[in-house]
């Protein structure tokens, strides 16, 4: 049974350092790339997340990640280098299209958003354990509920996709056409639903039972067998991110007064 | 008030399951001592599992409906009992392993850790219990692999000890075997013959009737939710009407049963044993098979 989980095991300085530390850096250099529409900003946000990436020995999943998104990528330098609102100077010719230079340089400020989103995200993802990330919002805060909704569709998911896969073998030896044109494709996604959406809720039924059982629906404090201790580094960078949200956010409205 | 090592009493328990026509449970009324092992026979429908739910506490807190009568473990009303303290006495095992699992632990240890940090019980002693039923269970090898990874008797053999770690006094286990090959049946009832050894009060809801009567000291027949028999496996099995039930029997009582073959109490033979020595019997005295042809 495969986990809907990217995460790469290793020994390094940011695998290390507490999940909340590390999401508190996606979310906050996201906001900052978009609180300022500046390409050099979201460029030195995203040579500093690869920098994470390096260290963190995930380089190569990380170019794995980006090449999922290379063609939305590429669509957006198409996009607003051709249709961009504000396009004035034309930078090039491209079999017979003219690209301009407002909407090339816009489409590169998107760009270096969202890569940047991916790689700060990718480095959360990519160097830490999903159950480490939950129990560490658990354990400051986060509803004990929520959370396990988090956790378990990670495995969950993949767990219906094996009896997906299991229904429609059953089918198939029925006689059930589940290959061919679209019209028999379609007609085999109807059969599957009515068995997988029922079998998964005597699945989900019975789970509920069981951690019910082990006391999921317990008011009062809660234990952690993994506790996610937050160490002095992890406290500072908390610090330093907050300060520069502040300063960014500061800034930026010093920026729209004037 | 019952017998002072009566462990669960109920006294007619009749429970009907919302918006159905027809009760679950009707005026049942039995008695389990401490330590004893239980087994609840009856065809689908019979209410065995209603009764596994009613005992665990699930019936009412998580299925609702009409309760009438009176369960008790140690002598406190199950039904009203704080959940938190319901959960140290009994320990509920589903038939289906893999639907049992949390699912949103990443390891063998963290999901036996799941109960206990829902208690809220302290790292040292969630680590020392922790290990031990793994030891006990045979699972310590595999702590560090995701649950999805095991097989179904390891993963059965998981839910138990995920459910033993909180130290119920009763374990309750419905069709444990009811989805696992003979090997992961025979892992599973190693597990109950483990448990009986350290005291635990057992009830076990099973159709494989040649392994159930080897572990239990008495047996429940249900049929339309009413409780027809409560007796040594023996005699339950002997009665003639227990056909007419469609439980079915022990291979070796129908055999037995079919070859008129009985053994010096009156009933007859339940298990391999008993039914090997009663044909070696015959055989010493001078009888073959030959004897019951025709």
């Amino acid at each position: 049974m495969r986990v809907l989980s990217l995460y790469v095991e290793n020994d390094t300085f940011i695998h290390k350092l507490e999940p909340i530390a590390k999401l508190l850096y996606a979310l906050i250099s996201i906001v900052i790339t978009f609180l300022f529409p500046s390409i050099t900003v979201g460029a030195v946000f995203v040579a500093f997340s690869l920098l994470l990436a390096i260290s963190a020995k995930v380089f190569k999943r990380m170019l794995l990640l980006l090449n999922v998104v290379l063609i939305v990528l590429l669509s957006m330098v198409i996009i607003q280098g051709l249709f961009y609102r504000q396009n004035v100077t034309p930078a090039f010719k491209l079999w017979g299209l003219t690209f301009y230079k407002e909407g090339l340089l816009y489409s590169l400020l998107l760009i270096v958003r969202v890569v940047n989103m991916i790689i700060s995200f990718g480095v959360l993802i990519l160097t830490t354990r999903p159950s480490d990330l939950v129990d560490n919002l658990v354990q400051k805060g986060l509803s004990p509920r929520f959370g396990y909704v988090l956790a378990s569709v990670l495995q969950i998911i993949p767990q219906m996709l094996s009896t997906t896969s299991t229904i429609t073998d059953a089918q198939r030896s029925r006689g059930l056409e589940t290959e061919g044109n679209l019209f028999q494709r379609f007609s085999a996604f109807f059969a599957l639903l009515g068995p997988l959406v029922l079998n998964s809720l005597v699945e989900a039924r019975e789970r509920a039972m069981a951690i019910e059982i082990r006391g999921f629906g317990v008011e009062g404090k809660r234990t952690f067998v993994r506790q996610i201790l937050e160490t002095k580094t992890d406290r500072w960078i908390k610090i330093s991110l907050y300060v520069a949200f502040i300063v960014a956010v500061v800034w930026r409205i010093i920026l729209w007064a004037m | 008030m019952g017998n002072v090592s009566t462990k669960v009493s109920i006294e007619h328990l009749t429970y009907k399951y919302p918006f159905a026509e027809n009760v679950s449970l009707e005026d049942i009324t039995l008695s389990i001592d401490a330590g004893q092992s239980i087994g609840i026979i009856g065809r689908n429908g019979a209410g065995k599992s209603t009764l596994c739910y009613v005992l665990s506490g699930l019936i009412p807190r998580f299925f609702h409906g009409k309760i009438t009568g009176k369960v008790t473990i140690d002598g406190e009303d199950v039904p009203t009992m704080p959940i938190e303290r319901l959960i140290r006495k009994v320990g509920l095992v589903l038939q289906n392993p893999f639907s049992q699992i949390s699912g949103a632990k990443m390891t063998v240890y963290e999901e036996v850790a799941f109960g206990l940090e829902n208690l809220g019980i302290e790292k040292d002693e969630m680590h020392e219990r922790i290990d031990t039923v793994l030891r006990q269970f045979d699972l310590y090898k595999k702590k560090d692999e995701n649950p999805f990874e095991l097989s179904g008797g390891q993963l059965q053999r998981l839910a138990i000890a995920s459910v033993l770690v909180l130290k119920p006094e009763i374990l309750i286990l419905d069709e444990p075997t009811s989805q696992l090959d003979p090997r992961g049946t025979t892992e599973v009832f190693e597990t109950i013959s483990q448990l009986k050894t350290l005291g635990i009060t057992i009830l076990i809801v099973e159709h494989k009737f040649e392994k159930l009567v080897e572990y239990v000291d008495k047996i429940a027949l249900l049929h339309e939710g009413k409780l027809l028999g409560y007796d040594t496996a023996e005699h339950i099995f002997s009665t003639s009407e227990i056909e007419t039930y469609g439980v079915g029997q022990p291979i070796y009582t129908a055999l037995c049963k079919r070859m008129g073959l009985k053994k010096a109490n009156g009933y007859y033979p339940v298990s391999f044993g008993e039914t090997a020595a009663l044909m070696n019997g015959l055989k010493e005295s001078g009888m073959d098979r030959r004897t019951y042809d025709g």
